[in-house]
């Protein structure tokens, strides 16, 4: 059974504790005078930061944990502040007296602590990395973000879905198409409608290019991080093209308010062409990397993430796949008559992950071709039925899991995990058996999202 | 390496492609001579995400693919503000981020200037003021320029840099 989320939802009478697994949802129900109840963290070691979340966001307390500092309350953030809670209508805070934050950490003789971050030192989101360091080693990382929160969830609530959807766009730029397909499925779910076929091909084929805008960037970065600059201006051509295609069909150039539910002309036969070229490029691109030695040396065996641990950790996406996991939400019969094969690879190291989403690449180009048709269906818009839905999708990072409660007619939760929400928990596992120069390498090969994680 | 220089030859130079031209040739000249004039030929450019969606990130990135190529201009962005002579600032100005973009922008010498990039500073994107959000940036910070768009796209972004370098 894979973890997926854990969050709490308040009704009138009590607090509900949603556990969702890849097959089951369990719902615990907890007193409001009350609110206790015991970890998940213990079996599944990354629901500690949806625990801790539930602490900071509801008071929710953790009887039996291990962990109990704050996650998203930060050191100036007034304590015993509730946010989420229905009864919380502050619009403005003012800042607590500096509470200082105690990092998880390694001491003992020469072992010293380096500290990087919030705001780092390229154009890059902000988010704070703890290393404990014995010279050069790593010997252990905390991940600290959450600086980014907008206080996502509880500004949807009171709101029509309609009325979501624009926000909803922008939690997580590169993942935009990717919440606005977990957005349409709850939205379809709610209207009971089902999504014509040939609007699912156009929302599809935007996904992979959306993906592959992410993919055709990171594979850029990856190696420039590894001192190869050459990758960079190649691939963030490349990207540069495809964001140009997406702005084509969409009017933007992140797919902002693309998945509607009218299909729009799409010039096929100019797409069909780019999509050729991007196809050459990429061989070409793959042939020239691969014979890169010193790049190669560089990516082997560096941030290994063994299975086992994936597993553990219930890592998802491109991470997950890299490690040897098969998972993908993309393993249904519609992607699969479409062309869609799964990549992975075992050894978890940064190459693996590179050549994951160099082979998603491929597999993208090939689905984008098979998803291309013209077509004008169109879907009209009905009345929307109060209820609690839950929808998933692949982004290009990995699962995105989006829940929605409607009560009459309006949000009454809103809450969404994202991929990197799982992965970032993982990522300092890879740190063990390398040296702090390697971590932006590790890092950006993960490239995860801190705007989705943080909300 | 031998199959990338044959690419090279075959590909050549993209920058400023044919499509591109008119318009960014002006601006391309407008910027260089005036980042000559004002800056001594390089302006320092510190950017710090106060809390947006990634996407006012990923415009700034995509400054530097070979289609624009902004450092010929003699704009840079650098890794610490106190190399900066500009902050650029995107996102809501969340409650947690505000003292850490507050401590950038003090650890800046003077003279220092901001420019905030996006609707979200202004609080014109669909996000909503709340408990997390400090937005507007005009509150906390004396903004020089803004560059409008969710997100402004990279030609946007050079004629925004080019309006600030002409105001000040
Ligand atoms: S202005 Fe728009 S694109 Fe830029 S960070 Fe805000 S929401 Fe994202």
């Amino acid at each position: 059974m894979r973890f997926i989320a854990r969050f709490c939802k308040e009704k009138r009478e009590c607090f509900e504790i949603i556990t969702v697994y890849e097959e089951s949802t369990k719902i615990e129900e907890i007193s409001k005078e009350s609110p206790r109840i015991k970890t998940l963290a213990k079996k599944e070691p990354s629901a500690i930061w949806f625990e801790r979340k539930m602490q900071d966001d509801f008071g929710i307390i953790i009887e039996d944990a291990f962990d109990k500092r704050p996650l998203v309350h930060q050191e100036r953030f007034p304590r015993d502040l509730h946010p989420l809670r229905k009864d919380f209508k502050e619009i403005q805070l003012q800042e607590a007296p500096y509470l200082q934050y105690k990092y998880e950490e390694i001491s003992g003789d020469g072992v010293f602590q380096v500290a990087v971050g919030p705001i780092h030192a390229g154009i890059i989101e902000p988010g704070h990395f703890q290393f404990s360091q014995a010279g050069e080693e790593m010997l252990h990382l905390e991940v600290r973000h959450f600086y980014k929160n907008r206080g996502i969830e509880k500004m949807l609530e009171g709101k029509t879905l309609q009325e979501a959807k624009p926000i909803i766009e922008r939690i997580s730029g590169n993942e935009s198409i990717a919440y606005q397909i977990c957005y349409r499925d709850i939205y379809l779910q709610a209207t009971k409608q089902e999504l014509p076929l040939s609007l699912r091909k156009r929302h599809a084929l935007l996904l992979e290019l959306e993906r592959t805008i992410h993919h055709l960037t990171d594979i850029g970065f990856i190696p420039n991080d590894a001192g190869f600059g050459a990758a960079l201006s190649f691939a963030s051509k490349l990207s540069e093209d495809a964001r140009r295609k997406m702005n084509e069909l969409t009017g933007h150039r992140f797919g902002f308010g693309a998945i509607d539910f009218e299909n729009s002309f799409i010039d096929t036969a100019s797409f069909h062409e780019w999509l050729n070229d991007l196809k050459q490029s990429v061989e070409f691109f793959e042939d020239w990397i691969i014979d890169i030695p010193s790049l190669w040396d560089r990516f082997d065996t560096t941030g290994i993430l063994p299975l086992k641990k994936a597993v553990k950790y219930a890592t998802v996406g491109v991470i997950a796949r890299a490690s040897g996991i098969a998972i993908d939400r993309r393993i249904n019969p519609f992607y699969l008559e479409h062309g869609f094969s799964l990549a992975s690879e075992v050894s978890g190291d940064v190459a693996a992950r590179f050549k994951v989403r160099l082979a998603e690449l491929q597999n993208s180009i090939v689905m984008m071709r098979n998803f291309l048709e013209e077509d004008d269906t169109k879907l009209e818009v009905t009345e929307i039925y109060d209820g609690e839905y839950q929808s998933f999708c692949e982004s290009s990072i990995g699962e995105l899991f989006m829940a929605i409660d409607i009560k009459d007619g309006l949000i009454e939760r809103f809450f969404v995990r994202d991929p990197s929400f799982m992965n970032w928990q993982a990522v300092h596992i890879m740190m063990s058996s390398d040296i702090i120069a390697d971590f932006p390498l590790i890092n950006k090969s993960c490239d995860l999202s801190y705007a989705g994680n943080d909300l | 390496m031998i199959k990338f220089w044959n690419k090279r030859v075959k590909l050549g130079v993209i920058t400023e492609k044919p499509e591109l031209e008119e318009s960014l040739k002006k601006i391309h000249k407008e910027i260089k001579e005036n980042v000559k004039k004002k800056f001594a030929g390089s302006l320092a450019i510190r950017m710090v995400d106060s809390g947006s969606c990634n996407a006012c990130e990923a415009e700034c990135n995509a400054l530097s693919n070979p289609y624009f190529d902004l450092e010929r201009l003699g704009i840079y962005f650098v890794a610490s503000p106190r190399h900066a002579d500009v902050m650029l600032v995107s996102g809501v100005m969340t409650f947690n981020m505000t003292p850490h973009v507050k401590e950038a922008y003090e650890q800046i010498p003077s003279p220092k200037w901001i420019i905030s990039i996006g609707d979200c500073p202004m609080m014109q994107a669909p996000f909503e003021k709340n408990y997390a959000i400090n937005a507007p940036v005009t509150e906390h910070l004396e903004v020089t320029h803004h560059i409008a768009g969710c997100p402004p796209n990279p030609v946007e972004i050079m004629e925004g840099f080019l309006e600030f370098l002409k105001k000040i």
